[in-house]
């Protein structure tokens, strides 16, 4: 294998082996994923930390360490990332022997610090606290920003208020709930999370699904990443004060909308998406509603990039703005819309093309200037590009069958998969016992993976480019807690 | 004793504060439905016809709500301070014609231009100091933020402002609007042009509304205020965008004055006014619309850098050709 200056770390997962405890580093090189598997003794779980060779890696190491209780050395901030600071010690949740039943008990003792220092200002800084409430912020995370006059000087995120052990749960259910349960996860991007977890499930079992469903679920899946880009274009002009603009994207979101519903029958959480294939088929009658409406949205995109790229105002709050060089987002390991705003080539859908993205041409979209302005525009091409993807799936839908059955226990064995959501990169792993249960699901959400860049692009920055820098990175924090 | 009565009804009923509040509200409706309109939304649509009570009916639920004085808080300045700078703005507007005279009849003086726009820098340092005593951070770089903003503001207004001043040869508010038998904003586009700009960030509305940027600092210097004190906050600025327009009304538009066709003048003058201060806020909310919001120091960088020079260079402008092109009345 040829040496990769981009290579970075996708996510590291845990793994209850009884006396031991695994860890899985999965490494995204050349395009693919690398997994290295280590072991360490459940008694003394202990391992040298690789953030001093990959700072991506923080996030993922504390989430283990919260999940699985494996120290990791040297690590620069080994504070709690997912669990609550009164959860109690010794007690990891993701562990086969954890009894979780009693927690609530257990922790209305006193059994951690449980009032937490009322930060004060140090000096001339003063502390501002953006979250767990806040208007720029739709759900709850808290971001301790350290400010000087209006300059950020840090920033220190805390993650894990939404955190609803959906890792866990998976483990309880059969895979066939375990479809909708991970479809929970993000209201947003749901089909790309039942997408991911039915084709890692479907390589564990070796089923290939039928070409037409293939289609549906592109058909599907660019449907989820339309909404999703127009909502966040729309939260942008928000957060930069330009509500006509908010309007009018969210407007013409809509139509998407309705969209979904008619071919899924949800506007929302479509739950069309199912092992073995899709729970619907596309009526012929359904594809002139189709055409109309996104070659309706496609005219609009015109109006939308020719103000993005020559309205003023926009241009001075976004422009230059929240600058993520191209070696920070390699060293971070960023995804999806985010790397590629910032010069890195990097779309699942282009390197390991899942469903029927392999025959479908579209253009890789990327900006090189890494300013929140690139960040929006790289969502602003890609919409024209999902036109263009969904416009060719249907003209090209293979006829047949749309779904095959598959049986409800599936062999042992596991898997890694990976897929392009709205955020970028979503990545799964999920290994089988044999059963209907699985034994294990690890979930690595794109906004994980993104939300470390945002110290970078934060420090130094002014306090109103806090909101647009922050939403060009498209957080989801439903997503990130899981 | 006649004379007297009509004092009183001058100052309380009309032209004078009873018609001002309920103007004031009219023009927060119209603001919120032209608003809605250009949003492609509907807007107020259902407390009276077409929703034209909803700012009535908002202000009374913020009166009866409760309210609460957070207790680090400055409590005097907390409480008097958006009740003085509603009061401040009211007895601004008290010097500008509405009727055809000033709302107290022989109020005006040689200079109540000057007198008027300091009231109005008088009733913004009173709500930074709102938002000062509130002890939040949020309330306090609010705060910081309008003054910061009316830095950079206010001396370019100022200067605009005496290109009316200048042409109709009077720092009477009364006698420029007087004065106008052809409305300035013929005469000088270009200041009118840069006033109206301006005003937009001395009534904090995009894209200069950083102080309220709400993303930012969740309420900005209200964030702490409830109840009546916040109701009375939301009052001034509504008093104030009805200040502003009626002083671009007054200083470019002719005033009150318009053809009289039959009856009372003072009904005409009335009518004239409010159809020119409505055409001023249709402007200033299109600009609303129109724009995302710019960053404090971008602000900064546009007054200092670009309004500055150019409302020097239309001050000088109009000291030229003043006499030339419109000679005083005398």
């Amino acid at each position: 294998m040829e040496a990769d200056n981009d290579a970075g770390i996708a996510a590291i997962s845990g793994l209850d082996l009884g006396e031991k405890i695994g860890l899985m580093y999965h490494m995204r090189t050349n395009g693919t994923i690398v997994t290295i598997r280590t072991e360490v003794p459940k008694e003394n779980p202990k391992i040298a930390t690789i953030t001093d060779i990959m700072p991506g890696a923080s996030f993922h190491e504390r989430e283990v360490a919260d999940l699985f209780g494996v120290v990791f050395q040297g690590h620069p901030n080994p504070a709690r990332l997912i669990l609550p600071e009164d959860w109690p010690e010794n007690l990891y949740p993701l562990r086969k022997d954890a009894e979780i039943d009693d927690v609530a008990t257990k922790c209305e003792t006193p059994c951690a610090e449980t009032v937490e220092a009322q930060p004060q200002g140090e000096g001339t800084l003063v502390n501002m606290i953006v979250g767990p409430q806040h208007p720029a912020l739709l759900e709850p995370e808290k971001f301790s920003l350290k400010v000087e006059g209006e300059i950020v000087k840090d920033v220190e995120p805390r993650i894990g208020y939404v955190h609803r052990g959906i890792e866990k749960a998976a483990e309880k259910r059969t895979y066939l709930q375990d479809v909708y349960l991970v479809e929970r996860i993000c209201g947003i991007c749901n089909s790309c999370h039942a997408a991911c977890f039915v084709e890692t499930v479907e390589k564990i079992m070796g089923v290939t699904v039928p070409p037409r469903s293939q289609y549906l679920r592109t058909i599907i899946l660019e449907l989820n990443r339309l909404h999703s880009h127009l909502l966040l274009l729309g939260h942008s002009g928000f957060e930069i004060g330009y509500e006509t603009l908010f309007q009018y994207m969210w407007r013409d979101r809509e139509p998407i909308m309705e969209l979904t519903e008619l071919l899924t029958g949800n506007r929302v959480i479509s739950s069309a998406i199912t092992i073995g294939g899709v729970r619907r088929d596309l009526k012929e009658t359904h594809i002139p509603k189709i055409k109309t409406v996104l070659a309706s949205l496609k005219k609009k995109m015109d109006f939308y990039k020719n103000l993005y790229e020559n309205e003023p105002s926009i241009k001075m709050r976004t422009q230059n703005v929240g600058i993520l060089t191209r070696e920070d987002a390699i060293s971070l390991s960023v995804v999806g819309p985010v790397a590629r705003g910032s010069g890195v080539n990097m779309d699942v859908r282009k390197d390991e093309p899942y469903d029927a993205y392999g025959e479908i041409p579209f253009k890789l979209i990327a900006y090189n200037t890494g300013d929140s302005w690139a960040r929006l525009m790289v969502r602003l091409d890609e919409i024209v590009e999902s036109i263009n993807i969904i416009d060719y799936a249907v003209d090209h839908l293979p006829h047949g069958s749309y779904r095959v059955r598959v049986p409800r226990i599936v062999p042992a064995g596991e898997a890694v998969n990976r897929a392009e959501a709205p955020r970028g990169e979503l990545f799964y792993y999920v290994k089988s016992n044999g059963t209907a249960y699985p034994e294990r699901v690890k979930v690595r959400t794109p906004t994980f993976a993104n939300i470390p860049s945002f110290i970078k692009i934060a420090e130094g920055g002014n306090i109103a480019d806090v909101p647009v820098s922050f939403v060009s990175l498209d957080p989801c924090f439903s997503c990130t807690d899981r | 004793m006649i004379l007297g009565l009509d004092l009183v009804f001058r100052v309380l009923v009309f032209p004078g504060f009873t018609f001002i509040l309920f103007l004031t509200m009219f023009c927060d409706w119209v603001e919120r439905k032209i608003e809605a309109r250009m949003q492609n939304r509907v807007g107020p649509s259902f407390t009276g016809p077409s929703g034209i009570l909803q700012p009535l009916a908002d202000f009374i639920k913020l009166l009866i709500k409760e309210d609460i004085v957070p207790s680090d808080a400055k409590k005097a300045a907390f409480r008097f301070a958006p009740i003085l700078a509603f009061s401040v703005v009211v007895f601004a507007i008290c010097f500008l014609p509405v009727d055809g005279v000033a709302i107290i009849p022989n109020s005006a003086f040689a200079g109540d231009l000057i007198f008027v726009m300091a009231l109005i820098t008088v009733a913004n340092f009173l709500l930074f100091l709102s938002g000062w005593a509130s002890a939040s951070p949020y309330g306090a770089i609010g705060a910081a933020r309008v003054l910061t903003q009316f830095l950079g503001y206010d001396i370019p207004l100022f200067l605009l402002a005496l290109t009316p001043a200048f042409l109709a040869q009077s720092l009477t508010i009364t006698s420029i609007a007087a004065n106008q038998y052809l409305p300035f904003i013929l005469l000088a586009p270009w200041a009118f042009v840069l006033f109206v700009i301006t005003l937009q960030a001395e009534l904090e509305k995009d894209p200069f509304d950083i102080p309220l940027a709400e993303s930012e600092l969740v309420g900005g210097l209200e964030t702490e205020y409830c109840g009546g004190k916040l109701a009375f906050l939301h009052l001034t600025r509504d008093v104030q965008i009805v200040f502003g327009a009626a002083l671009v009304v007054e200083l470019f538009l002719g005033g009150p004055y318009g053809p009289v066709f039959f009856g009372l003048p003072a009904f005409w003058y009335s009518l004239w006014f409010v159809l020119k201060l409505l055409t001023v806020i249709v402007i200033s909310e299109y600009l609303t619309c129109l724009f995302a919001r710019l960053r404090i120091d971008q602000v900064l960088t546009v007054n200092w850098k670009i309004m500055l020079p150019l409302s020097v260079l239309t001050l000088i402008l109009t000291v030229a050709l003043a006499t030339w092109v419109y000679p005083p009345v005398v």
